[in-house]
């Protein structure tokens, strides 16, 4: 703040910038409060160097952010936009085609059931985790827990276990002939399921795995949002004779409200993007069943046809932009 | 007011610098369809490899293999081709080719000069690869005409052959002799069916019959029946033929197979596939000479047991061999030294140094590379084994087995560029056929105008 400040107020100084600021005896510095730009006197108009002395500095410190930024996010995007008006294959050149790469996927079945397929494992994971996240990040929020650290550690394991490792375990693990679960589903009588072959049962047991190997990220946030809120809050509550779950409905929850809009957010992007798990676990199929729309996108790149795959590329970005704005838009606090 | 308009003012500069960092974003576009590759006659085309005329040829090459078995079988030859060509280092690299590939090509930036890859693949990068018509002449004539067919693309070959993957009909022959069956008296697909139905009889759990579940396999298996009938799914022009006769046959008897409950869904050598071949409920298996890695590796239970034979043929006397699968050699464009890369596979390939390194004893295989068998005819010679009998097909001869059924795969069927996207509407729909969803006839319908309208089209 101080330094900001000397940088705006010293305009009209002399010498070179980097020498006067930090050189300046306090009490020559704009109070706080004061409008810094418009000292008192005869207001006079500015040079363009003058004005950027005045106001570009601190553009300047934000120069390598921005540069980094231009490179590797707003360069590709704008290649990715140009690229999808185009029919190109990597090589040579590319062939404007305007927007029939759009208009070839809007009229695309298999375009649409990758959505239909990525909102369906929405279904399948949202709700259920974020309850079961939420669950378990109150359980560890209490202090009364014995070994909190070790459960917290416990929980954020599959987070950051290799997810081509765990998928061929679930392989293993829910074969429809030798794995354990159908193994146990004998056990009690019940029929084999084919969890990872028949195109009923595919997506739930993606959505499995997902849960598992992601939950733990999501507890993580919401016990950051749960912290956050005062001891207070709760004592003032309890004192006033409200149970446990009174607490949650009208402390916890309203409280939670943004840290829970961010987990909702973070967690739509990632169902919309998944492409590690069905391509590991089922490459797409049963009758692409698992073919997401992270995977079906992908699949445009891999065989080279990159103008249909950019212009997917944006559907998704539109797609995935208005979601997030939906769920801002419930899920904002109301104050 | 001065304010609202210089933002105004900033907004449209803004969109103006936007545009402008768009239209120059990507590569050079054309409003028209038109080729950026003149035509040229053939012995100045630029796109030809030619072999380097040095007599000491020196330098690096990057050669990309898959991790796995054939990266050490390769990487232990380096060591002989060295002793030819001292000057020329290799630095081998094991790599996820199927991730890195498209993206290596595509940015120009650290093109190895050689990459190993599938048969199947070999078309979709043709744009980037040399065209080796000239390298590999003094060699095509004693190529197998199956590699040469599936790198051949518009007149130019875009891959040095590697492995000739010849289908053969693995069976349990204990099993069947259990049953008594006589693999012997198998010699066309209804013969199989019906020793299927037979040792169904005997063994009332049994799906005798291997019906792949998984769309790419079950894809590749496709091409390997309608190799031995001498088609493919598209022409030389690249026009879809899965319309025909051939096809309709292949998929309704894959399809009588699933109907009268002779066949096991699963997917190559997964955890039910192990099972049920281990079970021995499973005891026919058309597929690629490769399926030996299973009683060599992942069938301790029934390894011993299984024999390979050709595969039956589609009428009495009609043709046994097909092929199923390969790998071939690419050499990048952009590749750096890309004329030393094609010393080292011509050496590996062609030169009997080069090919007995690989192919004979080593590390990874003690008794000879067995999952394939040489693409090049002198290295394929019957009275010249490479890889010796092993335990897991009880020290059946193999090689002789496979090189007699590879002496009989037809050629001249090409591998379009779209081969691995058609697998997302074929693939697909030969596993909905064999689930009972769709009839042959339909698979055939809906393929074509998918592959027509989705790949061929937008081309």
């Amino acid at each position: 703040m101080t330094a900001m400040t000397a940088v705006q107020g010293e305009a009209s100084g002399t010498g070179p910038f980097w020498r006067r600021p930090w050189r300046r005896p306090i009490s020559q510095l704009t109070p706080v409060g004061q409008d810094e730009r418009r000292p008192a006197g005869p207001r006079r108009s500015l040079r363009p160097w003058q004005r950027f002395r005045r106001a570009g500095w601190p553009y300047l410190f934000i120069a390598p952010f921005l540069v980094v930024f231009v490179a590797f996010s707003v360069y590709p995007m704008l290649f990715t936009l140009r690229l999808s008006f185009t029919r190109w294959h990597g090589t040579g050149l590319a062939q404007w085609v305007g927007l029939n790469n759009y208009a070839y996927l809007l009229t695309n079945p298999a375009f649409w059931a990758s959505l239909k397929n990525s909102a369906a494992l929405w279904l399948l994971v949202l709700p259920a985790q974020i309850v079961l996240a939420l669950a378990i990040a109150v359980l560890l929020n209490n202090t009364a827990l014995k070994l909190r650290g070790f459960y917290r550690v416990a929980a954020i394991v599959p987070f950051v276990t290799p997810l081509v490792a765990v998928a061929q375990i679930w392989v293993v693990l829910f074969d429809r002939d030798y794995g354990v679960i159908n193994h146990i589903l004998n056990l009690f009588g019940l029929p084999d399921v084919g969890w990872l072959v028949t195109s009923t049962w595919s997506k739930p047991t993606l959505a499995l795995l997902f849960i598992w190997k992601t939950t733990g990220f999501i507890m993580i946030i919401l016990l950051s949002g749960l912290q956050a809120i005062e001891p207070a809050f709760y004592e003032a509550a309890t004192i006033d004779g409200a149970g446990r779950a009174r607490q949650i409905s009208a402390i916890t929850l309203p409280l939670l409200r943004r840290t829970l809009m961010f987990a909702v957010v973070m967690q739509t992007l990632a169902v919309f993007q998944m492409f590690t798990e069905p391509y590991v676990v089922t490459e797409g199929g049963p009758y692409s069943s698992t073919t997401t729309a992270g995977l079906y996108l992908y699949n445009h790149i891999n065989r080279a046809d990159l103008g249909t795959g950019s212009a997917n590329s944006f559907l998704l970005v539109i797609i995935m932009v208005g979601l997030s704005l939906v769920f801002v838009r419930l899920l904002r606090p109301k104050d | 007011m001065e304010h609202t308009t210089a933002k105004r003012l900033a907004s449209a500069a803004g969109l103006v610098l936007a545009f402008s960092l768009a239209t120059a974003c990507g590569p050079p576009v054309t409003s028209t369809s038109e080729s950026d590759s003149p035509t040229t006659s053939a012995r100045t085309n630029p796109n030809r490899l030619q072999a380097p005329t040095d007599d000491s040829p020196s330098g690096e090459i990057i050669i990309w293999d898959r991790s796995g078995d054939l990266y050490e079988v390769f990487d232990a030859a380096i060591g002989k081709f060295n002793q030819k060509y001292p000057n020329i280092t290799v630095r081998h690299e094991a790599v996820d080719i199927a991730s890195k590939l498209r993206n290596t090509l595509i940015t120009g930036t650290d093109v190895p000069d050689g990459v190993f890859l599938d048969d199947a693949y070999v078309a979709g990068y043709k744009d980037y690869l040399w065209d080796l018509s000239d390298v590999l002449g003094p060699y095509i004539d004693h190529i197998a005409p199956q590699k040469i067919g599936v790198n051949t693309i518009d007149g130019g070959i875009y891959g040095v052959p590697y492995d000739l993957d010849p289908g053969l009909l693995y069976y349990n022959e204990v099993a069947l002799a259990e049953a008594g069956i006589d693999p012997n008296s198998i010699e066309t697909y209804d013969d199989l069916l019906e020793a299927a139905s037979r040792y169904k009889q005997y063994r009332p759990s049994a799906q005798p019959i291997h019906l792949e579940q998984g769309a790419w396999l079950g894809q590749l298996q496709l091409e390997m029946y309608a190799n031995q009938l001498n088609t493919s799914m598209a022409d030389a022009d690249g026009n879809l033929r899965l319309d025909s006769a051939e096809y309709l046959r292949i998929l309704t008897w894959l399809d009588g197979v699933s109907q009268q409950g002779l066949g096991t869904r699963a997917e190559y050598l997964s955890p039910s596939d192990i099972g049920y071949l281990e079970s021995r409920d499973e005891v026919f298996y058309p597929w690629a000479i490769w399926f030996d890695y299973g009683p060599q590796a992942q069938l301790p239970e029934t390894s011993g047991e299984w024999r390979a034979m050709e595969l039956p043929a589609w009428q009495a006397g009609g043709a046994r061999g097909g092929a199923m699968g390969g790998s071939s050699f690419i050499l990048p464009k952009e590749g750096a030294n890309s004329q030393l890369s094609w010393l080292f596979y011509e050496f590996l390939m062609f030169d009997e140094v080069g090919y007995t390194a690989v192919y004979g004893p080593n590390d990874v295989y003690p008794g000879g590379t067995n999952t394939s068998i040489p693409s090049y005819g002198p290295a394929a010679d019957p009275a010249k084994p490479l890889f010796e009998p092993f335990a897991g097909l009880g020290y059946q001869d193999l090689w002789s087995v496979a090189v007699a059924a590879g002496q009989r795969i037809p050629g001249g069927n090409p591998t379009p560029t779209w081969w691995d996207g058609a697998v997302e509407y074929l693939g697909n729909n030969v596993q909905r056929m064999l689930d009972g969803d769709m009839t042959p006839q339909e698979v055939i319908d809906q393929s074509t105008a998918d592959i027509q309208s989705n790949l061929i089209d937008r081309q």
